[in-house]
């Protein structure tokens, strides 16, 4: 009985106190990111290995994408993560309407981002360039030319994916913060896809320069 | 009936919008100015590369300790992202000291 006095009604009966199962749970969700960033690793490191074979081929692939929309991604992806932190920082403040309000433009921010490159996949579609051996455009030279491809839609692509998933995430966590489920005292869900959102961030602040930037 | 805990209660970092838009800004600032070394300006290789790493490495800085509060928060989490980030480097390496050093590239790569 006295547990459930300094227990709140969030805190599982295994953790000492609330701070102690939200740095727990903080922490698994880091230990989740390490291996994130392992899994975006080796794609990363595919790029390396034949960025260093054929340099060329980089060099004369990478105009066929748009740095303009590309940077624009970057922006709207930079701003999706202002908005998650501010709605973090309303949920510790508790203005749930600020939270909710700041997790919608987080939403619509990753929409934009989704669309812009769904038209950049699209226009490729349209020329041919697709991964692999379904690659039949004949603009580019050099005979690895689908291989420059097949890392850039191995890249791109997996970074779409978990832009989508976070979607799915951050709108749970709109609802559950429409139901009033968090407070100032207890938004551990929130902290934790907020960073979940802030590694999609993370991971496309490299995949830019990377691929797009490539003179 | 008072229990007192063990540990002292910390309270959770909450940043200013101030300092989040801060943030924010310097971001969107180093994006354009990447771009416009990488689009505008003749950086001789390989420093073209290593500029525009080092503008994303402060990115990420940025965003890992701000926005991911790891400047405040309990330093273990700080250490478990740099040791994947080492572990990613030694991935790398590895893997060119045989890429790098082929006699022949395997024709169908």
């Amino acid at each position: 009985m006295s547990n459930e006095s300094a227990h709140g009604s969030h805190v599982q009966h295994h953790f000492v106190d609330s701070d102690h199962q939200f740095d727990t749970a903080k922490m698994g969700m880091w230990v989740f990111i390490v291996n994130e960033i392992l899994f975006f690793g080796g794609l990363f490191c595919a790029y390396i290995i034949y960025r260093t074979w054929y340099p060329g081929l980089f060099q004369e692939a990478a105009l066929q994408l748009d740095t303009f929309w590309g940077a624009v991604n970057t922006i709207v992806l930079i701003g999706s993560s202002l908005t998650v932190a501010m709605a973090i920082r309303s949920v510790q403040k508790n203005q749930i309407k600020g939270l909710r309000i700041n997790l919608l433009i987080t939403i619509a921010l990753a929409c934009v981002f989704m669309v812009i490159k769904g038209f950049e996949y699209s226009h490729k579609f349209e020329l041919g360039i697709l991964p692999g051996s379904l690659y039949t455009f004949e603009g580019i030279e050099h005979v690895q030319a689908p291989v420059f491809f097949s890392i850039y839609y191995m890249l791109t692509g997996v970074h779409a994916l978990h832009v989508l998933i976070g979607i799915g995430l951050i709108y749970w966590i709109y609802r559950r913060a429409t139901k009033g489920e968090f407070s100032s005292e207890y938004y551990t869900p929130v902290e934790i896809t907020g960073l979940y959102w802030h590694l999609v961030d993370l991971i496309w602040i490299f995949l830019f320069p990377l691929l797009y930037l490539i003179e | 009936m008072s229990t007192p805990h063990h540990h002292e209660h910390h309270e959770h970092h909450i940043s200013t919008a101030r300092q989040l838009w801060a943030v924010g800004t310097a971001l969107i600032f180093l994006t354009i100015v990447t771009v416009i070394l990488g689009k505008y300006v003749a950086i001789p290789a390989p420093f073209d590369i290593v500029t525009a790493m080092v503008i994303a490495l402060t990115k990420a800085t940025l965003v890992a300790a701000f926005f991911m509060n790891l400047y405040w928060d309990v330093k273990f989490n700080a250490i478990l992202l740099v040791t994947s980030v080492i572990f990613f480097l030694l991935m790398v390496s590895v893997t060119l000291l045989d890429t790098l050093y082929r006699n022949d590239v395997v024709p169908s790569f």
